[in-house]
């Protein structure tokens, strides 16, 4: 279809206000999504605006990437189109606080730090810790299904929203779910929304489930010589009466960020909960550390957000989320460290690891693209082995050129998918090409 | 719909003789779930043994467009298992080993027709339990848990079937077996897993599950607390909350209730109580310890009438006693009851309780109620005589308006049984016509041919086949396109 761009502009200008509609080289360079220029960049403020621009897009045959923070552009493949950049970042809004229910319904463009404000003077939280979260969106969050090492407790964004509203690709304004902790009323379309990229919907709201924040927290770090002396130390832990809200587990390089003083394989644990509760099981873990032949030092306060910094990728250095088996723990970190080493010598491995679900996120710094991408390739062959999975969270373009940045799918699951993306957005007007299988 | 007999023939080839129940006394045990309300015999029940067989049948009825009816145990309670307009119904009882115990990673595979307490049982002496408890779990499968997102009364803390099921075999509606998820954290692509669950077989037909299995808490305590009025209750539910306690189960009977029990099995509640709160707390000692007294405390602080502690499995029992025996105590007020599982916000507990009387009394209905209080999941009873033709009327009108109540309150029509035949009438209550319609196309990627489990779920529509039709949002006019 023919379009003219001058008068797709003015219908953007139309729907949105001249204000929220650029078309200047500053801002569509500053847009830019992997190499690709948009034709303009939207900010819309409303719901209404919303929908309606992307029937605009889906009318015309437009392709839209919509952007929360920005903090995940470098996630999935590189789009094969982008005319519309979708800055979300308008729809800010708390629609609806319900502190004696736990549940907030807020707009995806708020960003977790402004929702952890909003929610601290009730002495409540969304328990989410991607590294970098605080500036992050929720709806960028949920469509990346970021998690950090509080899913140890709490699960992830699939197991915190309850309800979304979603604009599909066609414009139409969708709800999936329910307002309320338990709800089994229909399919459950919040699910199919988490880490979808925005490709079956862009996310306008989020209805979330909180949790109190614990009386006390406090945490420790454990250090063992080997990772095979970890794993056994979490096996016996996660067996164990104590109920922690992290178990993450260091290598020596991100170790080394976060206590220069300490050396080997770490395990930080947190536990929350009454005063007294987190004193007797912090006595507990003490012991157990101890008859484990490992070190235990108390941390301070401030070391969760050390960890964010730390894990969060300075420029220049790719991301993998490897997806493995507790029972293998030790295997996999062994096995990352020694694959990274062996295709890209000279590289600085950060490794940190959800130690009770076997995920790892890995930062890798200093390798060229064709060293990483045989990293990317060896890692997913031997998790492959164990029926995980490594994803390139974020990387640079030629790498997310030279390898599939997802890996691949089930034959017979990604059938269903195609069916699925076929049946929602044809014409590829969210986000083409980004998503598994280039759908 | 009568099958033909080439039809049965290859049916037979496939399970065999003695996996087929064609008779139609044979037939007639399968007509209906615990919602007996709704019945429909399928045509013939197919009990296979083996997942490649379910794809065998799958393509056989994909071939000639028959329906589908998967069933576990048939202890649903919303009209699920059940064949509306005959068909076939694909039998999982047969199909009930338990695959795989893997406690290095903390999960086990089981099929589909296993029951579910026979999984804790086989994990139980190493410490290990499968979390979701629904009340049938002496008898409901597994398979049908997942079916359903079974809740039950300890999924206040350790949430429902779908954050226990780590990945599914599943035989789509177009015969495919799939398998989605797997033991390790989720894979690259859409959750479809998460799809799937409570689907109730309208996707296909699940022939295996892995699921979580968990370390047994270290310490247990159970704590009742009797009220004068509901709306003390309810605030304690939610101070309790508010002050960072997740209790593993929180559960709630009002005075019709706690008159049956005590008249029945003679729990022995206080005679004047009008709300008895039963709060069960696990983890690790001292945290059960510290989390009880000050569960107790804010019970006396709203004014309980008394406070009772349990002191070990036996008196835990006890409390547990009435609680566990309220469906069969209201035996004694009326001879039959609808049921039915709407939810709320927590903080709306006392004018739900408030807007049930004002029903019960316009409907000139008994309304007794036990509900799961944490999580806002009504489970009222609504009383009527089953030989008075006129009282069921009334009792479904009174069931109607409730539901609608709930969702005027920001809550769901089902918080746990499912939606099966029995509710999707009322999800219109609760979606507009373009999430129905996005649900209607959701299942058709799974069930292409609609054949799999047809009426349940969701609403059919006038303009029967496309689903709903939402309208789209207006685009500027203009010279644009």
């Amino acid at each position: 279809m023919a379009v003219a761009a001058r008068s797709i502009g003015e219908a953007l200008v139309t729907i949105a206000g001249r204000d929220r509609v650029r078309d200047d080289a500053g801002s569509l360079d500053a847009a830019t999504v992997d190499g690709l220029r948009p034709r303009w960049v939207v900010r819309p403020v409303s719901l209404d605006q919303l929908s309606r621009v992307v029937a605009l897009a889906y009318d015309g045959g437009l392709a839209v990437v919509p952007r929360g923070a920005g903090s995940a552009l470098e996630l999935g493949h590189p789009p094969s189109r982008v005319d519309i950049v979708a800055d979300l970042s308008g729809l800010d809004q708390m629609i609806e606080y319900n502190p004696d229910d736990l549940t907030i319904t807020a707009q995806a463009g708020m960003s977790a730090g402004a929702l952890a404000a909003l929610l601290a003077p009730r002495r409540q939280w969304l328990p989410i810790d991607p590294p970098g979260i605080a500036a992050r969106t929720l709806g960028g969050i949920t469509a990346t299904n970021a998690s950090g090492p509080l899913r140890a407790r709490f699960g992830g964004l699939r197991d915190l929203l309850l309800g979304v509203r979603f604009v599909q690709p066609d414009g139409v304004v969708t709800w999936g779910g329910a307002k309320v902790v338990k709800s089994v009323s229909g399919y459950d379309v919040p699910k199919l929304m988490v880490g979808a990229l925005g490709t079956l919907g862009v996310l306008a709201e989020l209805t979330l489930r909180l949790h109190p924040l614990p009386d006390t927290e406090r945490s420790w770090l454990v250090t063992l010589e080997r990772a095979q002396a970890a794993q056994e130390f979490v096996a016996r832990l996660v067996d164990s009466p104590l109920q922690p809200s992290r178990i993450e587990l260091f290598n020596d390089n991100a170790l080394k960020l976060l206590r220069a003083d300490l050396a080997g394989v770490g395990v930080a644990v947190s536990i929350g909960s009454v005063a007294d509760a987190v004193r007797e099981q912090g006595e507990r873990l003490s012991t157990m550390a101890t008859a484990a032949g490992a070190q235990i030092v108390p941390l301070p306060d401030g070391f969760w957000g050390r960890v964010d910094s730390a894990m969060a990728p300075p420029p220049g250095f790719t991301v993998l989320h490897v997806t493995s088996l507790t029972g293998r723990l030790a295997d996999t970190a062994d096995a990352l460290e020694d694959i990274a080493r062996a295709a890209a010598p000279g590289a600085e491995v950060r490794l940190s690891g959800c130690a009770s679900l076997g995920t790892f996120r890995v930062l890798v710094g200093g390798a060229s693209d064709a060293e990483m991408a045989a990293v990317t390739t060896r890692v997913r062959a031997w998790v492959g082995e164990v029926g995980g999975s490594a994803v390139v969270a974020r990387g640079s373009v030629e790498l997310r050129r030279a390898v599939d940045p997802w890996g691949l799918v089930d034959p017979g699951a990604f059938a269903l998918m195609r069916a699925l993306r076929d049946e929602f957005d044809p014409k590829r007007v969210l986000n083409p090409g980004r998503y598994v299988g280039g759908l | 719909m009568p099958l033909s007999g080439p039809f049965l023939q290859e049916l037979e080839r496939i399970v065999g003789a003695a996996g087929l129940v064609c008779t139609p006394e044979g037939r007639l045990v399968y007509e209906c779930d615990m919602h007996t309300f709704y019945k429909g015999a399928p045509d013939v029940v197919a009990l296979p043994k083996r997942a490649d067989e379910v794809v065998e049948i799958v393509k056989l009825c994909r071939r000639e467009r028959i329906p589908i009816v998967p069933r576990g145990s048939g202890t649903g309670l919303i009209g699920g298992a059940m064949a509306p307009v005959g068909g076939v119904m694909i039998g999982t009882n047969r199909m009930d080993a338990i695959l795989e115990v893997d406690l290095p990673n903390r999960c086990a595979t089981v099929q589909p027709g296993l029951i579910n307490l026979s999984l804790t049982r086989a994990v139980a002496s190493q410490g290990y339990f499968f979390a979701p408890d629904p009340s049938s779990q002496m008898v409901s499968s597994i398979g049908g848990n997942v079916a359903t997102n079974a809740g039950g009364p300890h999924c206040l803390k350790y949430g429902i079937t779908t954050n226990h099921v780590l990945g599914l075999e599943l035989v789509t509606g177009a015969g495919e077996l799939v398998r989605l998820g797997g033991k390790g954290a989720e894979r690259p692509g859409y959750d479809l897993l998460g799809a799937a669950v409570g689907s109730e077989g309208t996707f296909g037909v699940v022939t295996a599950v892995t699921v979580r299995l968990l370390h047994a808490a270290e310490a247990v305590k159970t704590i009742l607390a009797s009220f004068t009025a509901i709306e003390d209750a309810s605030e304690a539910v939610s101070a309790i909350i508010a002050t960072g306690i997740v209790p593993a189960a929180l559960e709630m009977l009002d005075e019709l209730m706690i008159r049956a029990i005590n008249e029945g099995t003679g729990a022995g509640y206080p005679k004047d109580a009008a709300a008895v709160l039963l709060i069960e707390l696990d983890g690790p000692a001292a945290e059960v310890e510290a989390q009880g007294e000050r569960a107790a405390r804010i019970c006396w602080e709203r004014g309980a009438l008394e406070v009772r502690v349990a002191a070990d499995v036996a008196e835990r029992a006890l409390l547990w006693k009435g609680r566990k025996e309220a469906a069969g105590a209201v035996g004694r007020l009326a001879p039959t009851y609808l049921l039915q599982d709407a939810v709320v916000p927590r903080s709306k507990l006392p004018a739900i309780m408030r807007e049930l009387i004002a029903i019960g009394a316009r409907h000139r209905v008994q309304i007794a109620n036990v509900f799961h209080a944490g999580d806002g999941n009504l489970h009222p009873l609504i009383l009527y005589d089953d030989r008075e033709p006129e009282e069921l009327e009334r009792a479904k009108a009174a069931n109607e308006e409730l539901l609608r109540a709930c969702i005027e309150m920001g809550g769901t029509v089902t918080g746990e049984h499912g939606v099966g035949l029995d509710k999707a009438k009322n999800l219109p209550l609760q979606y507009a016509e373009a999430d129905l319609n996005f649900m209607y196309r959701l299942r058709r990627a799974f069930d292409p041919y609609l054949i799999m489990n047809p009426g349940k779920l969701l609403p059919s529509h006038p303009a029967c086949g496309e689903g709903f039709r939402p309208a789209r949002p207006r685009v500027p006019d203009g010279a644009w396109i």
